[in-house]
């Protein structure tokens, strides 16, 4: 890698081997295809840490997430300001959460902050509806969706407080093994 | 915290203190490896000099943000300590907070298992998560001492657990940790530091071993760098995964998988069997039994599609190997051991994988929450085309509105309805079980007739072509029959697509393998009877089989995508672009893997037609696929899918061919005259034969006595069956053990959620019933706004939320020490309710005195007479604890602070002749919650002491009241 010029030191490099699922080649892929996003914004050189975030406007562009209805969403449960401002880590994050490597309960914890929109560590009806609304894209009349979040709460709440906590997210999840297969984002 | 928006009746702080709760449920199963357990007293006295802290209101960044506009109160004045410099969350600051404790502290053994780490991180996830709602740590308004030294202490906790374990179970628990990278680089970086200080303690040897745990890593990484660079197909398989979703997918990978394990099989053969003979001998078919290599054997073209003539004469089929022994290798042994090996080795492969998928994907996992799963776990991340996107959303909605539908109609079958769909059914499976009866017959009588008609002594072009019958029909009734049964299918009308599919499979997968037993009776009972060199002849027959079935899918995908395209696009579109059929699919692609399996004993090289064949296919079914098909309507159960694919392959197809190839091998005559068992009564004599010659050889008896006494014996076997049983048995009885433990789990959530109703609606009774203090209370605390709505904001009784919860969180982690100190927690839902009721009539109690205080503060505003009458108050209970709580240092420490309080109070009084009705209903409030806290102790010395109940859960309470109160005073303000 170091016949242009060095994007990330060795020292980096090893760093983000070891707390992302991703090999270096990888890294260094995903730092091109970041710096694809904004060229003019994004340095080639990464050794000295910048300070750059790269806006949600131009990360949902990328054509892996531009069809995912959830885009947004998955864009600011990764940023580090919550507005959707991506730094390098925060994009390495996002993939390294989203990739086939990445064990069952880290895409639990992420998938259930990208479906608890309003953010109050609950999956609301309001939540759900949201989600339905993204999935569907309006299609289904507002009686339909109405009830097929009363149902999907009243099959998954195991408590009985009309919300999905974590835990009877994560139960449900243990239901339905297609999850990890679904839950996952090639690069 | 920080969603006070839609408040309604309802409290919506009370989604936080539920979140509390299961924190520190979470957390509490972790206390018990936190080596800060045996200097309790001491970290204590520092929390309670917090509690101070608080009391003495917010600073830093937070002070800013939520007190803007209000500089001119000089709130710094109450506080007598120093202002800290302003914290933040960034994780760069908590190397600087380590505490000195906890480098004494070090030298505690950790007892940490896997089990208990997880669970520990998954806590501090959810706290996390319960804390920083929205996971942004840079948000000021919670930078605040107790939760920054909470968090703190979390990661010190972390960081000691991480540094117990071994260099590689660190990293990886370090990647499965749930924060973002910035977290993990710091931890790490603690990490290294700490590993590096331990080992300048040690000598060289643990340098040494710390270097060579560096280097292995490195060059792990190398070793998946590689790996990954070799990987076939990646970008096919992602612009696949993008168009046509997973389930499609799963088609490809599990070709891939198959055309990886020929590689290695070719490989295996090639090199032990081939490579040798190759070398050793150049004219491999002397092996035939006349010694001449027949001069009119030439290649003729027709070879290619019937594998005879002049491919008997080389190292295609088992009857050209030699049964010598070359130069040193033994070419019997190598041929049966390559075989054995390499099958052992597709079994235990096959069954790793099959177990790993059956775990991945919990074998028990149920279709029950069919909503909730279509919403939250359907979508596919992974396609990225439009089209597609768009087509997913439509069956969605189909999806939806069908299963809105369904429930309705479920009710309204009525008998005669049922009897007719159990018709249907049993019309279906007797046809197609007739079906594939009929065609297994077709192919008993299409081989009688070959064998019949052909002979062997002089033979023709047309016997040649008449070999092609079989292979040919075979390979017909495989691409058609399945194409009637999915035209059943249609007819038949299952409750759920899932059923569908498997009766589908069930009734291919009969199919396939009536047809393939007919064929093995054939190769197994009459074919060895018959020609002079019958290995090879069913070797052939096993070319043609393989050749024509690769023909056949082609056409099969010219006539089954390319042709229903046409006429759904062209003719008829009603019809529409056709779906690929996985399950079909994947049975085609299993039918002619167990075809190589049970030809590796007769062709060694089939393997390497094999590879040639699935290389071909998969270019051709991506292109079909492509062009011809649309993403499939169902959104089936990719994972599920698989696992069952896997599961097929092994069972009736491995075994089948394992148990083919075994049969040859143990029972069958191996022919006189040609092959690398000649002269053998069977091949596995052939290890008969070399154990024989290792008699003699001194030094190896042990290697006799083994193979006399072990592998020969019955009673090893025996026993090993005998083992093996007991312990299906034992594993059996532990997973019913768990299924119940799991469904009583289930069944303690479900309970928990009615306590937590059963109280919440106690709560809101009781506050029911005291409106008119409550509204009293509401006024005077309106009035006092009032007073200062110049100055304050929203966001100050925001702060004083803030203030409680924070109050509450820490008293309940206190209690929680406590408890872990005083004895093991025993759960119990049971007493539950009284100690809550005290706590809350605690409360009730408290509230009142709070009032009682209001009045005096009206006529007092400066207010110094109330605070002093609560104080003197306080101070009584204090004095009380303190000679009941002895025990722990914190009493002492807790009337410092308050000591500290009051003082920082009376200068405040002196100093500020102006009025602060805010801090003074802040401090109020403090009070309150303070003397409820101390009632609610009192009440405890009376209650048994090791019930962790009633702790946990009047804190929660309490915490809940104070929220509640806030969420008033809020509104109030407003």
């Amino acid at each position: 890698m170091g016949n242009k010029q060095t994007t990330f030191t060795e020292e980096q490099l090893e760093a983000y081997q070891d707390c992302t699922f991703f090999t270096r080649k990888e890294i260094l892929r995903l730092h091109t295809r970041y710096r694809e996003l904004a060229p003019h914004l994004v340095p080639l050189d990464y050794t000295n840490n910048p300070d750059i975030k790269v806006p949600m406007t131009l990360i949902i562009t990328m054509p892996e997430l531009k069809e995912n209805p959830f885009r947004e969403r998955i864009v600011e449960t990764f940023s580090e300001d919550g507005q959707g401002n991506l730094s390098f880590n925060d994009f390495i994050d996002m993939f390294s959460a989203l990739c086939e490597a990445s064990p069952r309960e880290l895409k639990t914890i992420y998938a259930f902050k990208i479906y608890d929109f309003n953010r109050d560590n609950f999956i609301c009806k309001e939540d759900l509806e949201k989600t339905l609304n993204k999935l569907t894209k309006g299609e289904l009349t507002p009686e339909e969706v109405t009830l097929v979040c009363d149902k999907a709460i009243e099959e998954a709440d195991l408590d009985g407080d009309n919300k999905l906590s974590f835990a009877d997210f994560e139960n449900m999840i243990s239901k339905a093994p297609d999850f990890l297969s679904n839950f996952h984002i090639r690069i | 915290m920080t969603s006070y928006r839609n408040g309604g009746f309802f409290n919506p702080a009370y989604h936080d203190t539920e979140t509390l709760e299961i924190d520190r449920r979470a957390s509490s199963k972790t206390h018990h490896t936190n080596p800060y357990d045996n200097e309790d007293p001491t970290w204590w006295g520092d929390r309670a000099s917090n509690d101070a802290a608080i009391g003495r209101v917010p600073q830093g960044g937070w002070q800013e943000e939520s007190w803007r506009g209000r500089e001119n109160i000089p709130m710094d004045a109450i506080s007598i300590r120093p202002r800290s410099p302003p914290r933040h969350h960034g994780p760069n600051h908590s190397i600087s907070g380590m505490d000195p404790e906890y480098n004494h502290s070090r030298s505690i053994p950790l007892p940490s298992s896997s089990g208990n780490m997880t669970m520990r991180w998954r806590g501090i996830a959810m706290r996390r998560m319960s804390m920083f709602p929205d996971a942004d740590h840079t948000q000021t308004a919670f930078t605040e001492d107790a939760i920054w030294n909470e968090m703190q202490n979390e990661q010190q906790n972390l960081l000691e657990e991480l540094a117990a374990l071994s260099t590689r179970d660190r990293i990886k628990a370090i990647r499965d940790l749930p924060m973002s990278f910035k977290e993990k680089k710091h931890i790490r970086k603690e990490l290294e530091l700490q590993s590096s200080r331990k080992s300048r303690q040690f000598t060289c040897l643990a340098d040494c071993s710390e270097k060579v745990s560096l280097f292995s890593r490195k060059c792990g990484y190398h070793v998946k760098s590689a790996k990954q660079t070799l990987e076939l197909w990646q970008g096919a398989m992602k612009s696949i995964g993008g168009k046509f979703g997973t389930s499609v997918l799963t088609y490809f990978v599990f070709l891939k998988w198959l055309l990886m394990f020929n590689i290695f099989s070719f490989l295996v053969n090639f090199g032990f069997v081939t490579i040798p003979l190759l070398v050793y001998k150049h004219t491999p078919n002397i092996s035939q039994n006349v010694n001449n290599v027949p001069q009119n054997v030439t290649f003729r073209g027709l070879e290619i599609l019937t594998g005879v003539g002049y491919f008997n004469y080389t190292v295609m089929y088992y009857g050209s190997y030699s049964n010598e022994t070359l130069v040193g290798y033994n070419m019997q042994l190598a041929y049966f051991f390559t075989i054995a090996v390499y099958m052992v080795l597709c079994g235990i492969s096959l069954i790793f994988s099959m177990s790993v998928n059956f775990k991945n994907n919990y074998v028990l996992a149920d279709s029950a929450s069919n909503s909730a799963w279509q919403l939250l776990c359907t979508w596919d991340f992974s396609v990225t085309n439009e089209k597609a996107v768009k087509q997913r959303r439509n069956n969605l909605c189909v999806q939806l509105k069908e299963s809105l539908s369904e429930t309705a109609q479920q009710e309204r079958l009525t008998v005669s309805e049922k009897l007719k769909h159990y018709g249907i059914h049993f019309g279906c499976w007797l046809l197609s079980t007739s079906l594939a009866f009929g065609c297994a017959a077709g192919v008993y009588f299409v081989y009688e007739y070959e064998i019949e008609t052909t002979n062997i002594a002089n033979w023709s072009l047309l016997d040649e072509a008449k070999t092609l019958l079989v292979p040919f029909v075979v390979s017909l009734i495989n691409l058609v029959i399945p194409l009637f049964y999915s035209l059943f299918n249609k007819f038949e009308h299952y409750s759920t697509h899932r059923k569908q599919i498997y009766a589908l499979l069930i009734r291919n997968v009969f199919l396939k393998m009536s047809i393939l037993s007919v064929l093995c009776y054939y190769w197994m009972k009459k074919v060895p009877d018959k020609g002079s060199c019958w290995e090879s002849t069913v070797g052939q027959s096993l070319y043609r089989l393989v050749l024509f079935d690769f023909l056949f899918l082609m056409l099969g995908s010219f006539f089954g995508e390319f042709l229903s395209n046409v006429i759904g696009t062209k003719l008829i579109p009603r019809m529409g672009v056709p779906e690929f059929d996985v399950a079909r699919n994947v049975l085609e692609l299993i039918y002619s893997q167990t075809l190589a399996w049970i030809g590796i004993y007769f062709s060694p090289l089939l393997p390497a037609m094999q590879i040639l064949k699935f290389l071909i296919l998969f270019y051709l079914k991506k292109v079909s696929l492509t062009h011809n098909c649309q993403p499939p309507r169902r959104s089936g159960r990719a994972a599920q899918m698989q696992t069952i694919f896997i599961f097929l392959l092994f069972f009736p197809f491995f075994v089948g061919a394992l148990s083919i190839v075994a049969y040859t091998a143990w029972s069958l005559t191996p022919s006189e005259d040609c092959g690398p068992f000649r002269r053998l009564s069977n091949s596995f004599s052939a290890v008969d034969v070399w154990i024989g010659n290792l008699k003699n050889v001194t030094g190896s008896q042990w290697v006799v006595e083994i193979y006399n006494n072990v592998i020969r014996s019955e009673i090893f076997y025996f026993l090993i069956t005998l083992i093996i049983l007991v312990i299906i048995y034992i594993l059996w009885q532990v997973t019913n053990g768990r299924k119940e433990l799991i469904r009583r789990l289930r069944q303690q959530i479900v309970n928990e959620g009615k306590d937590k109703s059963f109280l919440l609606e106690r709560l809101q009774d009781l506050q029911k019933s005291l409106p008119n203090k409550n509204t009293k209370q509401k006024k005077q605390k309106g009035s006092m706004k009032q007073h200062s709505d110049d100055h304050s904001s929203g966001d100050q009784s925001n702060s004083n939320a803030m203030v409680q919860a924070l109050l509450a969180r820490q008293e309940l982690e206190e209690e929680e020490r406590r408890y872990s100190i005083g004895g093991v927690p025993v759960p119990s839902e049971m007493s539950n309710s009284s100690p809550l009721m005290q706590a809350m009539l605690a409360r009730q109690l408290a509230d009142q005195e709070n009032e009682d205080q209001y009045p005096m503060h009206d006529e007092n505003p400066s207010s110094s007479s109330a605070l002093a009458q609560a104080m003197a108050a306080r101070n009584r209970v204090e004095d009380e604890e303190n000679n009941q709580y002895d025990v722990f240092n914190r009493s002492s420490a807790v009337t410092q602070a308050m000591q500290a309080r009051r003082r920082a109070e009376d200068t405040d009084d002196d100093m500020g002749d102006l009025p602060h009705p805010v801090s003074n209903v802040m401090m109020q409030v403090m009070q309150a919650r303070q003397q409820a806290q101390e009632d609610d102790r009192i009440q405890w010395m009376t209650a048994p002491p090791q019930n962790p109940g009633p702790s946990g859960s009047s804190a929660l309470i309490q915490a809940m009241l104070a929220r509640q109160e806030a969420q008033n005073e809020y509104d109030d303000g407003y």
